[in-house]
């Protein structure tokens, strides 16, 4: 077990708090502070058109936790595909999942949303956000298969010895043995991942698809107040990272537990 | 030598060519407005607006310069003084004239509606429930809110929600009478037809706008207008580009 205290430095997410940082001043909190109190007290003081712009994103943050939370799954599930394919001694299987990771890594965000949207649209009819959620999981699955074969691979060959040598077979040994195990240091990466597809997903405003951004823009676009419009949409996505950075902090900290000791 | 004294000479030339040039006005255009204001082939910005601004700038006295402008923000670089003027299919509203200043109409358009060949749809009333697109910041798509009921899409460019509609994700297609009539006649005109134009009690105009209170500018546009106007060349323009 010594190679348990290795992280993965994966991810473009936020920056995860420190969870031994119990002091009111760090800047997680004076960054929440600042947020939530410019989002109350800008309404307050000018509803004209703070409170307005307030009041018409709502169902715009309903769209991005949709397609976040929808992709993030779909994204897991290939992902953990992804990564056990990489791994896998049989040639074929590792090829395709190399080659699907060689191609989403070469091909930008922007570019897939494009792709699947428009291009692929000619040929398989789907709705908007079906094909925003393919796209982003399509592209994060890749990149989740590279946590997944991370976190696998740091768990030491001994546990695999010592499980086959116990009767398990392969598939047994990785299910009962091996994810377990690796589970503690792929999620706080997968947690950042989380927090970096949610901020992604103001691309797929791109496909007319009517999330915080989009309907943001449209409130722009009629009002003309564009400073305005786009700090409260800043603020919006600021609040809802610092909130799920510092729950994936908690979780981070509740899970390394074991390395603690 | 000789050389030398021509390389000065070419040099002097453009110095001198710029310093008394007609004066630059620079219009943002979102060239995704076929035929008012598109890119060809050839990667130019061309189409009706284009044209009529050159013969105005040749009436008035100014070079007209364009510059491919995105239309999500294209007033707000208006306003932060990235340019002198908008030249993008832009209609007088009392909106938009609250935050900037318009040129007297050079074109007046209708709002249509488009529709796949085997819809029934005349008007907006008849896509209750129905999922239908526009331009964002478009009358088009200000018309489309103002009808309950009707589920508004907005795009980036309408080209965008032609090629959705094409597809079927949407179900209508609202925008420009002139932009309709070339998407649907011309581009898709096996898949979609112009099912209305929509009755409105305003007429709606396309102008020029400008950054509030720029005097100098609008006055040079509007005496270019004015003139091509009265010259006819904004019929003429009409039969090459719109074919009416």
């Amino acid at each position: 077990m010594s190679d348990q205290k290795q992280k993965i430095e994966i991810g473009d997410g936020a920056a995860i708090p420190d969870p031994e940082d119990k002091g009111l001043i760090s800047a997680w909190w004076i960054a929440l502070i600042g947020t939530v109190s410019l989002l109350i007290i800008l309404p307050l003081l000018k509803p004209d058109p703070y409170a307005r712009i307030l009041s018409f994103v709502p169902d715009g943050i309903l769209v991005t936790f949709k397609v976040t939370i929808a992709s993030i799954s779909l994204a897991l599930v290939i992902g953990l595909l992804t990564g056990l394919g990489r791994l896998s001694k049989n040639r074929f299987i590792n090829l395709v999942a190399s080659l699907y990771v060689e191609i989403v890594r070469g091909v930008p965000l922007l570019v897939q949303l494009f792709y699947i949207y428009f291009a692929l649209g000619r040929i398989v009819r789907v709705p908007d956000i079906v094909a925003a959620v393919i796209a982003m999981a399509f592209c994060y699955g890749a990149y989740m298969g590279e946590v997944f074969r991370a976190g696998i691979k740091s768990i030491d060959h001994g546990q695999t010895e010592a499980s086959l040598s116990l009767g398990f077979n392969r598939r047994q040994t990785m299910a009962y043995v091996v994810l377990p195990q690796a589970w503690r240091t792929i999620l706080p990466p997968v947690g950042n991942e989380f927090i970096a597809l949610l901020k992604d997903t103001s691309l797929v405003s791109i496909l007319a698809v009517a999330d915080i951004l989009r309907r943001g823009r449209e409130y722009a676009s009629e009002s003309f107040n564009y400073f305005e419009t786009y700090t409260m949409i800043a603020l919006i996505y600021l609040l809802i990272t610092l909130v799920l950075s510092r729950l994936i902090a908690n979780m981070e900290h509740r899970l390394s537990h074991y390395e603690r000791r | 030598m000789l050389k030398k004294i021509i390389m000065i000479l070419v040099a002097l030339s453009t110095l001198y060519g710029t310093a008394w040039a007609e004066t630059k006005i620079v219009f943002a255009t979102d060239a995704t407005w076929p035929p008012m204001e598109f890119v060809n082939a050839q990667k130019q910005i061309v189409g009706f607006s284009v044209d009529f601004l050159k013969a105005a700038g040749k009436e008035a006295g100014f070079t007209p310069v364009f510059k491919n402008t995105a239309w999500d923000g294209i007033f707000a670089g208006l306003a932060a003084g990235k340019y002198d003027a908008i030249s993008s299919s832009v209609s007088i509203t009392e909106q938009r004239k609250k935050a900037m200043d318009f040129s007297e109409p050079y074109f007046t358009v209708r709002q249509a509606l488009i529709v796949p060949k085997s819809s029934s749809a005349k008007t907006l009333a008849d896509l209750k429930g129905k999922k239908v697109g526009g331009q964002i910041g478009t009358t088009g798509y200000f018309a489309i809110k103002e009808v309950k009921g009707v589920i508004p899409k907005s795009y980036d460019e309408i080209g965008l929600a032609m090629e959705d509609l094409n597809v079927g994700r949407i179900d209508a297609v609202v925008c420009d009478d002139p932009v309709a009539a070339n998407y649907a006649l011309d581009k898709y005109k096996d898949k979609l037809k112009i099912a209305a134009v929509l009755k409105t009690d305003k007429v709606e105009n396309y102008g020029f706008a400008v950054k509030k209170g720029n005097k100098k500018i609008l006055d040079l546009l509007n005496r270019g207008i004015e003139a091509v106007k009265a010259k006819g060349i904004d019929q003429q323009l009409k039969k090459k580009w719109i074919g009416q």
